[in-house]
């Protein structure tokens, strides 16, 4: 929370247009779609029918960009590693990832990210919101904004589930003013919230038995009634069951022998692999983190350690995708907070760089084999003549996953609110 | 400056509007607020009144805070008596659980899920079962005096609000913001900056008025909820981030006029001096507080807000919705009915009960959930048909334990009641307003091992009992009596009959499912 409740570059709203979408929305009734509602209908439905999925793999902590996307061997902070040439002539990456170079034509790599926080308190939540202007409301992480503006799709699954290290549950902070049923399903070390498996005792005849009671006692109850109530509560009831029901998805001792030695026997490259099985599924937004990258200390042996798992598990799911037809319906995005200073401290390490860092992507609407921007030699700063924020970034993604997001606006209460930061644009080279 | 009245126009429209409903021969409320609502309507249909069983179970749930047994139900369905809806009303408004529900229901609306505090429920308790005034219960909140020991509890709310969390600074912005939304009905969050930029009334003069009072507030540690006020000796100063054109503001309560600060000598200003090493409080002679705690009642909002608040509890709308957004541009959709209640309230010397009572006595109040024949919707801003509402997780805990006569002890209470909370309460600071079930509920209500075991816990239990049950519509009768308050019709009669006759191999398991799903209805989940 900030000290203020709003700052001054709120509303950048002409009076008329507000006033415009408040009487509309008056007419429609005000409240009737809850907090967070869509203004516009018309985008509603467009919307509706988007196939596009999301993966996103988030790198707690701050890979570092010298030893992965942008390497600057033989340089005054280049560090020990060589760089290697990939798939896309011209273009290398760190020798440390080698299976991904051989997929760089597939991928779309931003080498001039430009952001304003370097600790992880700030930069975590303002990289996962895309730091929208200051409007005295607490913006959705993306995978909440996307589960919102894309919905669940068909599946019948939860549209936005995390798959992390450590506790699982419902992370609804996440959703922001969206409100908690946009939030995360988290699986905690891939395992399912609490209360997700049939208690023992209870047969799988005996919970279908009374289920379908229960859906005979409501259908009842819903006769002759205003069905809102009866729609919300039977909603989550299917979702539960249709979850339940598969239990596969996030069963890890089902994953195959050799899946598991492709993706390398990592936390990461289990988390990917159950990621991989739930998109097939067909979840919305499937976000994995992996903690561990805030290499302070002894950051080159730590580096020799953890990119080497990145690169498997990465690369494997991006071929994996690529060979089931599935990048043209998945963005697929690695990045973390920030990058590493090109200053290497008194402990071997890196410590955070918002200045000049790197993300890849992949997937629908992006340039495949396209190297955006680029820093200079050293790899203090980024080249001129642009670098992009983070708010830039959100709106690439939302124009890949087709979502207008100069049009497309979230709704809290009278507010109305862009999706992506109002002064930005999407990375145009990106952008296919 | 001078106090924003002109803003506030359209609120004294509405009073001289009310005078001349007011010297007309006067029907009780209740009657003259279904008389605006069904003129309102202007002939769209309306749902009947609900049905005998339905009327008891809401209002058991409303003003007990859980559904009733079943011989209650059976009884009050039995009684031929015309009158007995009214004698119910008076009965539990005046009965043992009265105090204990009201505060449950306003700690829920104050205090949004933040914490609760046992002095703050024990406050909210006690007014309720004298029936304290609201103007009064809402001074003594505001003015969050830790000298009057009888009322220390409801310093809770401002003392809650002054506690920081994680690193963050002490949200004095989101305090100032909570009494207007709660207290006014007027959300000033976007008029903390420069005036508001969609409403026309919510001038920044109206936030930084608050502000200035509750800025100056100081948690103090210790067993109770306390905070203590700081001197102030001028006024705030503040400007618009737009104009950056400076402004001065004593504190003012929002539609009257600022209040004087008393300015007392360099060492005078105390009636109490601060003392760290006695740890020994200050109290400051001018107290804004104490000022407001006046003021607060006069406020044009002030009365309309509870009026609104407590209708929207009782009938799950506002008239005023959000019911944060009290001003011109956003009337209510029954102004004559708003200012009529506020205007009755304040005459009434803000006699709660007085006014829960008319509410429920209302046609409003007592309809159907039940769309008439043949209708498919009706706007919901009309209150021809009754909505259905949410339960609280206390409400739910409650009512699930009478359903299914489970014998718990304490602990096991205990620790039932931290799980229905993590289910079914909604996280800190998110108002509780609408039925928004979740994907973490329904998991809890399927699969959560206690849930299936309060239908066998003790021999008392639901099914534990009826599985000696022979005579199969009996059963029916209680299953659908004992958890949803109300007699199965035939068709539901011969259904458990059917039922329990497919499956008499395993009498248990076929009780267990029904009693389970019965549980896990929508019906029950919601107070229809």
């Amino acid at each position: 929370m900030t000290d203020r409740l709003c700052t001054p570059d709120e509303h950048l709203w002409s009076r008329r247009r507000v006033l415009g979408r408040l009487a509309r929305a008056g007419a429609a009734g005000i409240g009737a779609g809850g907090l967070g509602g869509l203004l516009h209908p018309a985008v509603a439905e467009e919307v509706a029918r988007n196939d596009r999925q999301i993966l996103f793999i988030w790198l707690d902590g701050g890979i570092s960009q010298f030893e992965s996307w942008d390497p600057k061997p033989a340089s005054r902070f280049g560090g020990p590693f060589r760089s290697i040439p990939t798939s896309v002539p011209g273009i290398h990456y760190s020798e440390l990832m080698p299976r991904t170079a051989k997929l760089a034509h597939l991928l779309t790599v931003v080498r001039n990210l430009q952001t304003q926080d370097n600790s992880h308190s700030a930069g975590v939540p303002r990289i996962l919101r895309g730091d929208p202007a200051n409007r005295g409301v607490t913006y959705p992480y993306f995978g909440s904004a996307v589960a919102k503006l894309l919905g669940p799709g068909d599946s019948g699954l939860p549209p936005y589930v995390w798959i992390k290290p450590g506790s699982g549950g419902f992370k609804t902070e996440n959703a922001g003013f969206l409100g908690p049923k946009y939030g995360a399903v988290a699986f905690g070390d891939g395992k399912p919230p609490e209360n997700f498996v049939r208690p023992e005792g209870l047969s799988a005849e005996e919970d279908a038995a009374r289920q379908a009671l229960l859906d005979r006692f409501n259908a009842r109850f819903v006769k002759g009634r205003p069905g809102r109530a009866n729609e919300a509560q039977s909603h989550v009831y299917d979702m539960a069951r249709k979850l339940m029901a598969r239990a596969e998805l996030f069963d890890t001792t089902r994953l195959s022998e050799r899946d598991l030695d492709r993706y390398g026997r990592t936390e990461l490259g289990t988390h990917l692999l159950v990621a991989r099985n739930m998109l097939e599924a067909g979840v919305r937004f499937v976000q994995v983190t992996s903690y561990g990258w805030d290499t302070h200390g002894d950051h080159f042996n730590g580096s020799a350690s953890l990119i080497p798992k990145f690169d498997r598990a990465f690369a494997s799911i991006v071929e994996d995708l690529r060979d089931r037809g599935m990048l043209d319906r998945v963005l697929v995005v690695a990045m973390s907070e920030f990058g590493r200073t090109p200053r290497i401290n008194g402990h071997h390490g890196r410590d955070h760089y918002p200045e000049a860092w790197s993300l890849a992507m992949a997937g629908p609407g992006l340039v495949p084999g396209a190297t955006i921007g680029a820093t200079d030699a050293e790899g203090v700063f980024v080249d001129a003549p642009r670098s992009y924020d983070i708010g830039s970034v959100f709106h690439t993604w939302y124009h890949a996953l087709g979502i207008d997001s100069k049009k497309v606006e979230f709704h809290n209460a009278d507010q109305p609110l862009p999706i992506a930061h109002h002064e930005m644009e999407p990375i145009r080279e990106a952008l296919a | 400056m001078l106090p924003r009245l002109p803003n506030l126009v359209w609120l004294a429209a509405l009073m001289v509007a009310g005078v001349v409903v007011a010297t007309a021969a006067e029907p009780a409320l209740h009657e003259r607020v279904d008389a605006l609502i069904e003129q309102a309507a202007s002939g769209k249909p309306v749902a009947g009144p609900a049905e005998e069983a339905e009327f008891f179970r809401r209002v058991h749930l409303d003003f007990a805070g859980v559904i009733p047994t079943v011989e209650e139900m059976r009884a009050f369905v039995a009684d031929p008596a015309p009158d007995k809806r009214t004698r119910m009303i008076d009965s539990l408004l005046n009965g043992p659980d009265y105090a204990k529900r009201m505060a449950d229901w306003f700690h829920v609306h104050l205090m949004e899920r933040r914490a609760d505090h046992d002095l703050w429920l024990s406050w909210l308790e006690r007014a309720f079962a004298e029936n304290r005034p609201w103007d009064q219960m809402a001074a003594q909140i505001i003015r969050g005096d830790f000298r009057d020991e009888a009322n220390r509890g409801a310093t809770f709310f401002l003392s809650n609000r002054l506690e920081k969390y994680g690193q963050n600074t002490t949200d004095y912005p989101g305090l100032t913001r909570d009494v207007g939304r709660l207290f006014l009905g007027m959300d000033l969050q976007c008029a903390e900056c420069h005036n508001h930029r969609l409403i026309d009334d919510y001038d920044q003069a109206d936030f930084q008025g608050l502000f200035a009072a509750f800025k100056n507030l100081t948690l103090l540690p210790g067993d109770y909820p306390a905070v203590e006020e700081g001197v102030i000796s001028e006024k705030l100063k503040y400007a618009s981030v737009f104009t950056q054109k400076e402004r001065l503001t004593g504190p003012r309560v929002p539609g009257r006029d600022e209040i004087a600060i008393a300015v007392f000598e360099k060492g005078q200003e105390y009636e109490v001096t601060p003392d760290k090493k006695a740890k020994q409080p200050g109290v400051p002679k001018f107290s804004a507080l104490e000022a407001f705690a006046t003021e607060i009642p006069h406020s044009p909002t002030f009365s309309p807000n509870f009026v609104n608040r407590l209708w929207f509890l009782m009938m799950g709308r506002g008239l005023v919705e959000p019911l944060d957004q009290f001003h011109s541009e956003n009337p209510a959709s029954h102004p004559e009915v708003l200012d009529l209640l506020a205007r009755e309230f304040v005459a009434r010397g803000h006699d709660i009960r007085w006014l829960v009572r008319e509410l429920a006595l209302t046609r409003v109040y007592q309809r159907s959930s039940r769309l008439p024949e043949g209708v498919e919707s009706l706007p919901e801003e009309a209150f021809l048909v009754a909505k259905q509402r949410r339960l609280s997780a206390e409400q739910l805990l409650a009512s699930a334990l009478r359903a299914t006569g489970a014998e718990l002890d304490a602990a096991a209470r205990e620790e039932l009641e931290k799980r229905f909370l993590k289910a079914f309460a909604n996280e800190p600071k998110e108002p509780e307003y609408e039925f928004a079930p979740s994907l973490k509920s329904a998991l809890f209500v399927m699969n959560d091992p206690e849930v299936g075991r309060l239908l066998e816990a003790g021999p008392g239990a639901i099914v534990s009992r009826l599985v000696a049950e022979p005579d199969a519509a009996r059963v029916a009768g209680d299953l659908y009596g004992a958890i949803l308050s109300r007699p199965p019709t035939t068709e539901e009669t011969d259904e458990v009959v059917a039922y329990l006759k497919g499956q008499s191999s395993d009498r248990t398991r076929a009780l267990r499912e029904i009693a389970w799903a019965l549980l896990a209805s929508t019906e029950f989940a919601v107070n229809h």
